[in-house]
């Protein structure tokens, strides 16, 4: 099954290897990502926060690009990408005047039924008709996770619909529970890491993210699992200084939930380059290369 | 600030209606029941400002303060207190309209920094069509240290290469810093469709 695909610009650079991973773990559930074409720049938060038009332009146009490819469905793996397009989508539905004004500047126009995925949505629906548990061969079973969230998952600015519980989601924990993993229940799964805050605000977002890991820590977790890059490379480059400011002993590998799926899947770690975190990752998956894998029964 | 909010009616009706329109909240469903204010990401950064007084305080008319204070700057858009809200109030979207009309009125930003991040994000978003995020990094440094330069902060600037070049390098370690340079053409649509409605 073919399925349209808009990475973003994170995916194409510091989070590389996520883009990397998606494609591997879907190509081998039968899903193929096909790319869009000349896609641009979604305007993240930022254009939200300095011009409205802007944020629904910049998503509409790839809207535009993937619905002119003829497919039904376009999976987004990075949150704020994800949050931009389906939001500037709905609104659009809601403004047939600007989405009129809009259209006249797109060579591919926005019409029609479509349908805009998160990658939890797509995971899912794999779960649902067997192929993830027939894929997913190994145990990793020395992970004790806590499912991170995040912001743009579940809480959007403007009335769409919301793919999981706003409050207490469990897209990510249905899915690791499937394979055989018990993720820890927390209190700080949709709190926000700070986002661009980390480069521009370091002090509240050092605060925020501080927060984050001490809850985890204090569950016990090992790990923490996340969709968003965003949240992966926060939580991750900034650890050991949020850590050593605010006293923080333990470190906690920020894992992609792809990584982990990939790693029930089969594939190797170097396969899906989990040696590029900053808080090492390999460690507990080399132990778990070698030891702690069981063969589902 | 002092706690006691002043009514300026010949202000209130004007400001408020602007903020309403263009945010596309409903401030006056807000009866004060301050959920908001306990579900901030950012209250403990904020101090007397939260949700609801940003509120009051465009209902009140007190446009000076509204349009520049600590939530309009540090607020994260996180969406929780929208999300928490009974009358479905996303202050995250108020936040953002306040910034706008900040600079449309040519407000100095209280955070400069957080004004240039999201406007070289943006700029670099449009004019390459995508983002690079070395030379947005670059754009981004480079009015920050105008900035300091021009305050004498020269401590500032010496903090911000060193933070800035320990991440850099982990970064290039990791092969998580990419020397590639990524556009797409059609951001003239983009362009045109911007150059026209500004017109
Ligand atoms: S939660 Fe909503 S109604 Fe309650 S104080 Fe905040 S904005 Fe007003
Ligand atoms: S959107 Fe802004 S105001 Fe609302 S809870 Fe988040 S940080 Fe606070």
């Amino acid at each position: 099954m073919d399925i349209a695909y808009y990475p973003g610009c994170s995916l194409k650079q510091s989070s590389s290897l996520y883009d990397h991973q998606n494609r591997l773990i879907f190509e081998r559930l039968g899903i193929h990502l096909r790319e869009i074409d000349d896609w641009n720049c979604c305007g993240a938060t930022s254009a939200g926060k300095t011009d409205d038009f802007l944020a629904m332009a910049m998503p509409a146009r790839n809207l535009g690009i993937a619905m002119s490819t003829g497919l039904k469905e376009m999976v987004i793996p990075c949150s704020a990408c994800y949050s931009r397009t389906l939001v500037a989508q709905k609104y659009l539905d809601h403004h047939e005047d600007l989405k009129e004004e809009i259209n006249s500047g797109l060579a591919q126009k926005i019409k029609g039924e479509f349908k805009v995925s998160s990658i939890l949505e797509v995971l899912l629906k794999t779960l649902e008709t067997g192929t993830l548990l027939e894929k997913a061969v190994k145990k990793p079973s020395l992970l004790k996770p806590v499912c991170y969230y995040g912001c743009m998952m579940t809480r959007f600015p403007f009335d769409v619909p919301v793919p999981d519980d706003a409050e207490n989601p469990q897209g990510m924990e249905t899915l690791l529970k499937a394979i055989g993993l018990q993720p820890i229940d927390w209190n700080y799964k949709t709190n926000c890491c700070g986002a661009s805050a980390a480069v521009n605000e370091p002090e509240t977002a050092m605060n925020l993210m501080g927060k984050i890991m001490k809850d985890a820590v204090s569950m016990g977790a090992n790990c923490m699992v996340v969709t968003c890059p965003m949240c992966q490379l926060n939580l991750d480059a900034h650890q050991n200084t949020f850590c050593r400011d605010q006293g923080i002993m333990e470190r906690l590998p920020v894992l992609f939930i792809t990584e982990v799926l990939g790693m029930a899947m089969n594939f190797s770690v170097e396969d899906l380059q989990i040696d590029r975190h900053f808080v090492d990752a390999t460690g507990l998956f080399r132990e778990l290369e070698e030891t702690g894998a069981e063969k589902k029964s | 600030m002092t706690a006691a909010l002043a009514f300026k009616p010949e202000k209130a009706r004007t400001f408020a209606k602007e903020v309403m329109e263009r945010s596309g909240q409903n401030l006056v469903a807000c009866y004060q029941c301050r959920r908001c204010a306990g579900a901030c990401s950012v209250g403990e950064e904020t101090g007397y400002i939260t949700p609801d007084r940003l509120i009051r305080m465009i209902l009140t008319g007190d446009q000076e303060n509204a349009l520049n204070n600590e939530l309009v700057w540090k607020c994260v858009s996180c969406y929780t207190c929208g999300t928490r809200c009974p009358n479905e109030i996303q202050t995250g979207r108020i936040t953002e309209t306040l910034k706008k009309m900040a600079k449309e009125a040519h407000q100095a930003p209280l955070q400069p920094q957080i004004a240039h991040f999201h406007d070289a994000f943006v700029h670099s978003g449009l004019r390459w069509g995508r983002v690079n995020e070395m030379e947005f990094m670059a754009f981004y440094e480079l009015r920050n240290m105008i900035d300091h330069v021009k305050g004498k902060k020269f401590g500032a600037i010496f903090n911000e290469i060193k933070t800035q070049s320990t991440l850099a390098l982990s970064m290039m370690r990791l092969k998580r810093m990419h020397f590639g340079f990524l556009s797409a053409k059609g951001r003239q649509e983009i362009k045109r469709l911007y150059k026209k409605k500004k017109k």
